[in-house]
């Protein structure tokens, strides 16, 4: 029987197109998790009250920011649920190495923040009809696409983005912690640490000049350079990681 | 003959000899194919290696001969060669049991001639 | 030609070594049997073979490549074994489906009838099997992704007997249509020995025989008898197996190399001469005594 020659870019497709049907319980728990954010938002992210006289103003603003956060958060579990033992066995059911295993890990991870980021986005539209029937003696002014559409694509792509950066982070942190347990200990607590030592010296710590980093940048073309690059390290990193590990049993 | 998979004969041995068998009851003529490794190997759901060399031990005997290309053909005169080889070995292997047996049992040479002598030989000519 | 060929493998697992210097050559489009003892190795073997370990030490060519990371050799390789752990949100029939996308030579219509044959449904899930009905299931695939190299590790565990016998005769009707290297490790030799061609015996993450199996049963011989008469014809022989039967018969299997006139004479001196079979041998040779369990409650 003579030898089939497979090239990687083939097999990356294939393993996409099967990862997109095995893993389909991700996008279920996404549906639950921006529902979740969804009700969270009905109270609004923020707002104030003013009264003069016999009349009362309160104004609330309502966002989806609640849902965007919540999409990052699900993306960044979802790239570390897909490192684990039982999906990457998955993989070596059928023709595969680490790189294909990898990239198609990669380009799932990529559809699944574009796919989270819109809807995270077109939540908002969700949230503005559950306002306008359930709490009918608000005014509701509100913004549409159409008012400003080159911001809402903008918002988009800059939502699928962060979910993306959240993704690379999330896989190279499994990768992490199927190389040694240790980093699931040791992670969260290097973050929680970082944390509380930020608050407790009072300044701006690591942390918070990471996250200053990515999310106040004003220049467009500067934060996609930002992003790209981050996450482009942080998949290199869990690739060069994983590609010399084993298949157990 | 069934083939009894499960004996502690050897299957491409008990192949030949199943091969024998269906020459000398002329269910394969003289200068007509035989089966080959992948009929033997699917009939007796062995290996076809096992099988070929079932075949190849009666191409040593010359009792089959091969064709290039075609597959192996049964001898002019198979049968009479299967039958010389069988009275000369198996035969005489029976019959060599058959003293020890004797010996052991303390039946004389006698004895034993007339025992042949009175074994019924009509079932055999059948 | 040679499909696998390695080299003083060894592959350790902390301080233990699953292979130790193990050495063999498995040649085209045969079908071998891999037998041995539970770990004595074999599925650290295939699995190395199959890529998805790498050897401590020691060489590995699999169709002339190293098969570690290997998109090659894996796209030419299938490895069915009972562990086998399939995606729980994919359906029986989209299993196939996923497994036909991958194989190129992957046979639709085989893999269908198999499955038709067997009375699995399209619409259950592969967790929701039972052993034996996952073990059918693996064999489906196995067969019908027809890859140069089929790799079987235990494959009928949890079968019933019919379905063993079923699915031996299928792998040896496919595999006389489509002549392909294949591996099978089982418990079971007796039930498998007839399909294969070759044999490799483990012991200890070593090989211990690789020949044809038809040469396997000649290899050896038992002989019974008076044990004062069988010491004698046994004291310049291989032992490999003694049992005492009574106070004075013994049985003992030794390498066979006697010859015609010898065989003649040890029948003539008393001693029955019977061949032994192939699992028998196997696991005579395999056992860390002579004697067997026996040698346990034999205390003196």
């Amino acid at each position: 029987m003579s030898l089939t020659k497979v090239s990687l870019i083939d097999i990356v497709k294939k393993q996409y197109v099967y990862k997109l049907k095995a893993y389909s319980q991700v996008f279920i728990s996404l549906i639950f998790i921006q529902l979740l954010a969804v009700f969270f938002s009905l109270n609004g992210v923020g707002g104030g009250g003013i009264s003069s006289g016999s009349i009362q103003i309160n104004v609330s603003y309502f966002s989806a920011d609640f849902v965007v956060a919540f999409t990052m958060l699900w993306g960044f579990i979802t790239a570390i649920v897909i490192t684990t033992k039982t999906y990457r066995i998955d993989d070596f059911i059928f023709v595969t190495n680490r790189a294909s295993s990898n990239l198609s890990n990669m380009v799932f991870l990529l559809i699944a923040s574009v796919i989270g980021g819109i809807t995270a986005m077109l939540s908002t539209n969700l949230i503005k009809v559950i306002v306008y029937y359930f709490k009918s003696d608000f005014a509701l002014k509100s913004t549409t696409v159409m008012d400003m559409p080159m911001e809402f694509l903008i918002g988009i792509f800059s939502t699928i983005l962060y979910v993306f950066l959240f993704c690379a982070l999330g896989y190279l942190v499994g990768t992490l912690v199927q190389i040694s347990k240790v980093f699931a200990v040791l992670l969260p607590a290097a973050f929680l640490g970082g944390l509380i030592f930020d608050g407790l010296s009072g300044k701006t710590g690591v942390i918070a000049k990471v996250l200053g980093f990515y999310f106040t940048e004003s220049s467009l073309a500067l934060f996609i350079v930002k992003i790209i690059m981050t996450a482009g390290l942080l998949f290199i990193g869990a690739f060069a990681l994983s590609n010399r590990r084993e298949v157990r049993t | 003959m069934i083939i009894n998979l499960d004996g502690t004969k050897p299957i491409y041995v008990q192949i030949s000899e199943w091969l024998e068998n269906e020459i000398l009851n002329g269910n394969v003529e003289s200068d007509q194919k035989i089966y080959s490794q992948y009929q033997l190997a699917e009939i007796y759901n062995i290996n076809p290696a096992t099988a070929a060399k079932g075949l190849n031990i009666l191409v040593d005997e010359q009792i089959l001969y091969k064709k290039r290309g075609l597959g192996m053909f049964v001898t002019s005169n198979a049968k009479e060669m299967i039958l010389t080889k069988r009275k000369n070995q198996t035969l005489k292997r029976l019959v060599q049991e058959i003293v020890i047996e004797a010996a052991r049992l303390q039946v004389s040479k006698e004895e034993l001639i007339e025992m042949i002598n009175a074994a019924d030989i009509g079932e055999v000519e059948k | 030609m040679s499909v696998i060929e390695c080299q003083g493998l060894t592959k350790a697992y902390g301080g233990v070594k699953a292979l130790n210097n193990f050495s063999c050559n498995i040649e085209e489009n045969k079908i071998t049997g891999l037998i041995g003892r539970n770990g004595a190795g074999k599925t650290t073997l295939l699995k190395i073979i199959a890529g998805f370990m790498k050897e401590t030490s020691g060489d590995l060519k699999v169709f002339s490549e190293s098969p570690f990371n290997n998109l090659t050799v894996s796209a030419n390789v299938v490895f069915i074994h009972d562990q086998m752990d399939l995606p729980t949100a994919l359906n029986l029939k989209e299993l196939l489906e996923v497994a036909a996308s991958f194989y190129q030579n992957w046979d639709r219509e085989l893999a269908n009838r198999l499955f038709d044959y067997f009375s699995l449904s399209p619409l259950q899930h592969y967790e929701g099997l039972s052993k034996g009905m996952k073990s059918t299931f693996n064999m489906i695939l196995g067969l019908a992704a027809r890859v140069p190299l089929t790799l079987f590790d235990e494959p009928t565990s949890g079968m019933d007997a019919a379905v063993r016998q079923d699915f031996y005769r299928a792998l040896l009707k496919d595999y006389l249509a489509h002549p392909r290297t294949i591996i099978i490790s089982s418990h079971h030799l007796n039930e498998i020995e007839d399909l294969l061609e070759d044999i490799l015996l483990m012991k200890d993450g070593k090989e211990l025989l690789h020949m044809p199996i038809a040469d396997l049963k000649e290899w050896a011989i038992g002989l019974q008898g008076k044990t004062a008469i069988v010491d004698e014809w046994t004291q310049n022989k291989e032992l490999i197996f003694t049992k005492n039967i009574g106070p004075d018969q013994s049985y003992v299997v030794v390498r066979n190399n006697f010859s015609e006139t010898e065989w003649q004479s040890a029948r003539i001196a008393g001693i029955d001469l019977t061949p032994v079979s192939s699992s028998d041998l196997c696991v005579y040779l395999t056992s860390k005594t002579k004697g067997g369990i026996d040698d346990v409650f034999n205390k003196g």
